[in-house]
């Protein structure tokens, strides 16, 4: 017998099955998790998604293993500066190709359309999907389109499914104490961009998403041996990533306050929303983490793209602690978990 | 980063070594500063830096956001507030999970749009906060505001709750980083009281980290010195009288009272209430609202972490059911309370 006085309101709500889905299940934090866990990978049970990584490997023959993965866009607003969400729902699926250490080849585009959609607005969106789809090398090569009734949709929401060719199997694995941390470029630029295009902030700044497909940049690292893992730091930005990089290795990351590169002007809007850009979206940066003797040559490579020219090295992997640790500006120490909610829900 | 390092070793050298040393900031930017800067990690092991009274969302009446909730289900009225007050819980819950009609602005001069865009309905303006946000809407009442506009005011006053904490001998205050915002309005002079009559060292401090740590050195180098005084480390910003015109029209609309501050009671002159000439403009007299007396929330712990007798981990509550996601208490809503800045700076 459940003694039923000691059952909290939390616990009963479980009990009685009434727990909902609420916006931050889809942020990509610990709500997010507890949801994949407790639902999901109840059911879903393949050994080829159990890792959770941003892509799934699968085996063609004995030579061949190829990428694949998934993506939904329900961004608001659905045009901002920078970028929309036709250019975000190729880069978002060609990056999560590339960091997995696969060439990306092929996408699938999925529309989900709300009636009344306006048909100019469609076509800005699919000529985006085509531009950025050519310049990042991949083909779409087939699609689908549904429409929902008035008020059942948001505007429209996109999936791609991309494939790649695994050339650099990345495994975390190989992640050890001593690596270093790198981050390609600038962070917090895509939240703030979305979050200065919703209106309901009312503030004036010209701060662009960072929303680029990072293959061309990333490829070339391919090629060196001590780049070991790679993760774009979409929703829930750097710190989510590197929090969830320690609980899966079981080593600590300890990084710098002072060497993040920050915009000074996303700087300023997150000091005044009261935001932390570790935890900020963004869609045209990686985090890698390499060996200490590659890590020059990784940044050099880096600095030399045109998407890269602010990239940094930010921090270390190291056995002392596990969990994630910031090294502030005055020298302090803090720790950094996971969000329990996304500050700006549908970032992406 | 070398100069906060060169502070931090000033500091060590500035501390007493056989006393512990009790500084407490009264500014939620400012301890949200010390505590994502870590800077605690930093200061020698007997020097304690307490958050204090910063949270003016934390300290506003249950009674206040009860009427303001009843008010927002009339079908004549809009209210509109900031932010984190839609959010602070109540034992009749929330403003946005229970009110109907508000609206949430970022600033006084909103509601004046708001009142001109329905001027068939009655705006009340929940107006609260210290100095910083009186000023504010002093000035829109300056200006002139829509006949179908009216304040519900609960404002608070920073150097009254400072002299009910500097006169607590338990708490053994040993000097005061003063807030910046607060001061650029009412002016460092207005500290004065504290080194002149209480001996306490009390320092204005900006809000970036190597900032906030030269006003700690200045307060450890006056209590070394045995020289109390009226520091300024923000000087750029604040000055010694403060911002005289902002003074003048506060003081012109509002007369002080003894009010309620949330989980703490009744302060004698802590508080700011329209003046009676103002009346037509005082949502309590129009509306006739009445005091609604204050519910205990089972386990929070609010009231002692405002008035620097506990910290927020203290509480049996806080990250295990009281999280920014799930409210329990009022310092776990704004980002000015400590509860949220502990639960967020980890
Ligand atoms: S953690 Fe929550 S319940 Fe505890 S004192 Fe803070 S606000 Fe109140």
């Amino acid at each position: 017998m459940v003694a039923v006085s000691t059952v909290t309101p939390l616990e009963q709500d479980v009990l009685l099955n009434m727990n909902k889905i609420e916006i931050g299940h889809g942020s990509g934090g610990k709500l997010t998790r507890d949801l994949i866990e407790n639902i999901f990978l109840k059911y879903l049970k393949s050994d080829e998604l159990k890792p959770l990584e941003d892509a799934a490997s699968i085996n063609l023959d004995h030579n061949h293993k190829a990428a694949v993965t998934t993506d939904s866009y329900v961004i608001r607003p659905l045009f901002f500066p920078g970028g929309n969400i036709g250019k975000l729902s190729v880069c978002g699926t060609v990056n999560d190709l590339v960091v997995s250490g696969a060439v990306p080849k092929y996408l699938t585009v999925g529309f989900i359309i709300e009636e009344g959609f306006l048909m100019k607005d469609l076509e800005e969106i699919v000529r985006s999907i085509s531009e950025t789809a050519e310049s990042a090398g991949v083909k779409i090569v087939t699609g689908d389109t549904k429409v929902v009734e008035k008020n059942k949709g948001d505007g429209i929401y996109i999936n791609t499914t991309g494939i790649g060719e695994i050339v650099k199997p990345m495994d975390l694995k190989n992640v050890s104490a001593g690596d270093k941390v790198i981050i390609t470029g600038t962070i917090g630029d895509h939240g703030t961009a979305v979050a200065i295009a919703r209106e309901e902030f009312n503030i004036d700044a010209a701060v662009e998403s960072d929303c680029a497909a990072l293959n061309g940049m990333l490829e070339p690292l391919f090629d060196i041996a001590g780049v070991k893992w790679m993760r774009d730091p979409t929703r829930g930005g750097v710190a989510t990533v590197l929090v969830e990089l320690s609980e899966a290795t079981g080593l600590g990351v300890l990084i710098s306050e002072e060497d993040m590169p920050v915009r000074e002007d996303v700087r300023f809007i997150q000091d005044m929303l009261g935001y932390d850009p570790l935890y900020l979206a963004n869609e045209g940066k990686a985090i890698i983490i390499t060996s200490a003797e590659s890590s020059d040559r990784v940044l050099e490579m880096l600095k030399g793209h045109p998407l890269g020219k602010d990239a940094a090295l930010i921090g270390n992997i190291t056995a002392d602690f596990k969990g994630l640790r910031l090294k502030t500006i005055i020298g302090g120490e803090r720790v950094l978990d996971m969000l329990e909610e996304d500050t700006l829900p549908r970032i992406c | 980063m070398n100069r906060s390092k060169d502070i931090i070793r000033h500091i060590k050298s500035l501390v007493p070594k056989d006393k512990q040393v009790r500084i407490m900031n009264v500014c939620g930017s400012h301890e949200h500063t010390i505590a994502f800067s870590g800077m605690r990690s930093l200061m020698p092991e007997n020097l304690e830096i307490i958050p204090g009274p910063g949270c003016p969302v934390c300290v506003c009446p249950e009674s206040d956001i009860i009427n303001a909730i009843e008010l927002s289900k009339r079908d004549d009225v809009i209210l509109v507030t900031y932010g984190d007050m839609l959010r602070v819980p109540s034992v009749k819950g929330s403003i946005r999970a229970d009110g109907k009609n508000y609206k949430m602005i970022s600033s006084p001069f909103e509601a004046i749009e708001i009142a001109k865009d329905n001027p068939d309905k009655r705006i009340v303006f929940f107006s609260i906060g210290f100095e910083t946000t009186t000023a504010p809407t002093a000035a829109i009442i300056e200006m002139g505001v829509p006949e179908n506009l009216s304040i519900l005011s609960s404002h608070r006053l920073t150097p009254t709750i400072m002299e009910i904490l500097v006169k607590d001998t338990e708490l053994g205050i040993d000097g005061f980083i003063a807030p910046g915002h607060v001061s650029a309005i009412v002016g460092a002079n207005a500290w004065n009281v504290f080194s002149e009559k209480y001996r306490i060292p009390t320092v204005v401090a900006g809000f970036e980290a190597e900032n906030l740590l030269l006003g700690i050195a200045e307060i450890l180098k006056q209590l070394k010195e045995g020289k109390p005084a009226t520091g300024n480390v923000y000087a750029g910003v604040v000055k010694a009288e403060g911002n005289v015109q902002a003074q003048k029209i506060m003081d012109k609309f509002f007369e002080v009272a003894d009010v309620n501050w949330r989980g703490i009671g009744n302060i004698p002159g802590s508080g700011l209430e329209l003046r009676v000439e103002y009346s037509k403009k005082d949502t309590k007299k129009v509306f006739g609202l009445a005091e609604v007396k204050e519910s205990k929330i089972p386990g929070c712990i609010c009231g002692n972490i405002i008035l620097g007798k506990a910290y927020p981990n203290a509480c049996k509550l806080f990250k295990k059911v009281c999280t920014p996601r799930t409210p329990k208490g009022p310092c776990m809503v704004s980002m000015e309370g400590s509860c949220n800045i502990w639960f967020k700076a980890g």
